[in-house]
């Protein structure tokens, strides 16, 4: 057998150097080596295998499959060195061997050498004669300890996530992993003498058909492994493998896994194949044409954490991990197809069945019956959230639209009609009289969502249709913050429509400000206390003041007296007046205060109420 | 989670020890061995788990095909922490007892509760409510 000159990537050869230590300090470690190659029939007399575990069915299909990659050896001939030691002794226990090496395919043939290579010099001077029978028994539990230990060590190992490239070094380091997982549990082995004669029982054992066993801790595995030392013994790395395996406060010995050796024996029932499949079915249910929109929540928490990991790794918090993704498959959708057919002059429908409506015998979707008015108010309420739905669901169309065209703000004529047409949804809602019309976009803002609807379409809209919303809304504010005291949401309007204040005229101001301050019948009140005990109302009116207030002194025709002027003055002193009035406890606090405010105040208004005005408003 | 990341499914949950609750109220404790896409249940070296107050009781049962409606939950057991039930283990024979007195005691608290009500006195009790349609469930 060819020492591993020859080959020399790092990590085999750190691998060749674990191994070395490793088998000074465990002799007849039971392992079995893939024997693919003429060369190892020297070896076969030496029982040298390497028993590198199969992957459990933990493993993701991309770490088995590097597995499989890394560890060729699967015991595919596990049959050669059966052959030495006898078929019975290979029948009982190493059944679910048989199965799992079968299950498993050889990738690399250079990998097999490598691997071989490196272990099969390691150990081939330790072994002796008599760990030929004990390798059999001993096999099986190694190996199904080892397989649970990758069950538990793998999880824990850094380098899964990035095992999706087939490289060489993810599939070294796995090997590397995957040996000395195997190789942890196997401490106890020092003892092998003492432990020779019960270790034997172990085949047997493996299979107890009672379910005693769960009910009772593993007090039959004790006496097995009794002695603590062999957690000295152990080289560091390993140690540290199994702390982390490990996962719990008190430490305790290795070996108690029984039900891990006792179901190892069942394990695998459900075949690789068939997890696949099972898989398949799933992922066909998941499949979409448009994820982002199907799955909008699962792709929004993707990119956020994918963004995540990438500050994190600018950073250099940590190295780049990479979090899998759920690929769901794309399918082309099928084509409508009829499943209730018609035969022309007949009187019924055929029953056709198929996969998708295995039971449609007629055709059960009501067709256009509208239904009857009822004047309830609740019925009305409902009417206008799903209007409100309806009406979202083309804002999202537009939203869509935006995000996924050129990053332009003039829009496309097709973006521009959508606009229109649910802004005149949203304004009419098919109601003929101006009233309701305005009362059916007033019951819109009174919902929270339709405030968010509104909030969100008015950057799409052109100016004019904008200023026209932001009128009605003036004009019906005290109206709107007497409804909105229950949600106080009115806020996320203010920030569109601010954009929108300094597009309006001195006359468009003056109507809807001048509306505010009409004194409505039977009420010694204005509109405007009402407003001003609320946020958004005392933002707005702030906002809209400021605009006043810079008009006037941008034009200086507005200056000379006329009724606007005369308007607006009244409206200055009242509005100040009116904060004057007012208790400091119940005046609002504003989301912006504009800065010539104060200002404005002082031309118009005496001194003591300016003075009055300052503290009150600050 | 590694097969399909970003969803539950129950491919790792193979070959491990699962407590399983049925909709008809039993608890099935066993080795989960074979799963389908309707999530029906392979468990191998069952156990039926009957609780009565602070005692339990197990039933070997052997290997159960469970209809993945009738599950109502189900979860991994952690092996070291098995043994930590606060429970205490007693015989099937005592555990069975021990439930049919649970149960003439319930039926009993249901009569009473009937007896008030024909009288026109409904005093509702949040817990006797519940095991009177939990027991309602399994006698009709």
């Amino acid at each position: 057998m060819a020492p591993s000159s020859g080959l020399c990537p790092k990590v085999i050869t750190a691998n060749y150097y674990e191994s070395q230590d490793l088998a000074s300090k465990f002799t007849g470690v039971p392992h079995q080596s893939e024997l693919g190659s003429s060369s190892q029939d020297e070896v076969k007399g030496k029982h040298h295998q390497v028993c590198l575990p199969e992957a459990d069915s933990a493993l993701s299909p991309e770490e088995a499959a590097v597995e499989e990659v890394g560890h060729p050896a699967k015991m595919t001939c596990l049959e050669g060195p059966h052959s030495n030691q006898g078929p019975d002794k290979s029948c009982g226990p190493m059944a679910p061997e048989e199965e799992l090496v079968s299950a498993s395919q050889l990738e690399e043939e250079e990998e097999n050498e490598e691997e071989e290579e490196d272990l099969d010099p390691d150990l081939a001077p330790d072994l002796e004669e008599g760990v030929d029978e004990e390798e059999e028994d001993l096999g099986d539990p190694a190996i199904l300890s080892a397989v649970t230990n990758t069950q538990r060590g793998l999880p824990s190992s850094p380098g899964i996530k990035a095992s999706g490239v087939l490289g060489m070094s993810p599939a070294s380091l796995h090997f590397l992993w995957q040996t000395l997982d195997y190789l942890s549990p196997v401490p106890f082995r020092p003892t092998r003498p003492g432990t020779s004669s019960p270790v034997r029982h172990f085949g047997p054992r493996l299979l107890p058909p009672d379910p005693y066993v769960f009910c009772s801790p593993p007090t039959s595995w004790s006496p097995r492994f009794s002695l603590p030392s062999h957690l000295t013994q152990l080289h560091p790395q390993h140690q540290r493998i199994l702390q982390l395996q490990q996962h719990s406060q008190t430490p305790r010995p290795p070996a108690k896994k029984p039900w891990s050796r006792q179901s190892d024996a069942y394990a695998n029932l459900m075949t690789r194949k068939e997890k696949d499949w099972v898989i398949k079915v799933q992922m066909v249910q998941l499949q979409s044409e448009k994820p982002c929109l199907d799955d909008y929540y699962y792709q929004k928490y993707y990119q956020k954490l994918e963004k995540k990991e990438a500050d994190e790794e600018l950073l250099g918090q940590r190295s780049k991990v990479e979090s899998l993704k759920l690929v769901t498959p794309y399918i082309q959708k099928a084509e409508a197809y009829e499943s209730v057919v018609r035969f022309e002059g007949s009187l019924g429908q055929v029953a056709i069945s198929t996969c998708f409506s295995p039971r449609r015998a007629i055709d059960a979707v009501p067709h256009g019956t509208p239904e009857p008015e009822i004047g309830a108010a609740s019925s009305q309420r409902l009417r206008v959230l799903s209007w409100i739905e309806k009406m979202f669901l083309q804002l999202l169309e537009i939203e869509e639209g935006k995000k996924n065209g050129p990053p332009q703000s003039c829009y496309s004529e097709q973006q521009r009609n959508q606009v229109e047409k649910l802004f005149q949804a949203l304004k009419t809602q098919e109601q003929n009289n101006l009233e309701e019309a305005a009362d059916g976009f007033l019951q819109v803002l009174s919902v929270r969502k339709g405030k968010a609807l509104v909030a969100r379409l008015l950057p799409f809209l052109p100016r004019d249709l904008a200023v026209s919303l932001l009128l009605a809304i003036i004009h019906h504010l005290p109206l709107l913050v007497k409804r909105d005291a229950a949600d106080q949401v009115l806020q996320m309007l203010f920030k569109p429509l601010g954009k929108y204040i300094s597009h309006l005229t001195f006359h468009e101001l003056l109507q809807g400000l001048q509306g505010l301050m009409l004194l409505p019948p039977g009420s010694s009140e204005r509109p405007v206390t009402v407003v001003l005990q609320n946020q958004f109302g005392i933002s707005l009116l702030y906002a809209l003041l400021s605009h006043g207030a810079k008009l006037v002194s941008l034009d200086p025709s507005l200056e000379e007296p006329s009724s606007d002027h005369t308007a607006w003055t009244d409206i200055v002193i009242l509005i100040a007046w009116e904060i004057a009035q007012m208790p400091t406890a119940s005046l609002a606090e504003p989301l912006t205060f504009p800065s010539n405010l104060l200002p404005l105040f002082c031309r118009h208004v005496d001194k003591q109420l300016v003075q009055q005005l300052e503290a009150t408003m600050q | 989670m590694n097969y399909m990341p970003g969803t539950a499914s129950l491919i790792e949950d193979i070959d491990k020890k699962h407590l399983v609750l049925l909709r008809d109220g039993r608890t099935l404790i066993g080795f989960l061995r074979s799963i389908d896409q309707f999530a029906n249940l392979e468990l191998h070296q069952t156990v039926e788990r009957i609780h009565v107050g602070k005692k339990s009781g197990d039933t070997p049962r052997g290997i159960f095909v469970v209809r993945g409606e009738n599950v109502v939950l189900l979860g991994e057991i952690d092996l070291e922490k098995e043994s930590d039930t606060p429970l205490q283990q007693v015989s099937i024979k005592e555990i069975l007892e021990q439930r049919v007195e649970q149960q003439t005691k319930l039926e009993n608290e249901k009569l009473k509760v009937q007896a008030l009500k024909d009288q026109g006195l409904s005093i509702p009790r949040a817990d006797t409510l519940f095991f009177f349609f939990f027991f309602f469930n399994i006698f009709y």
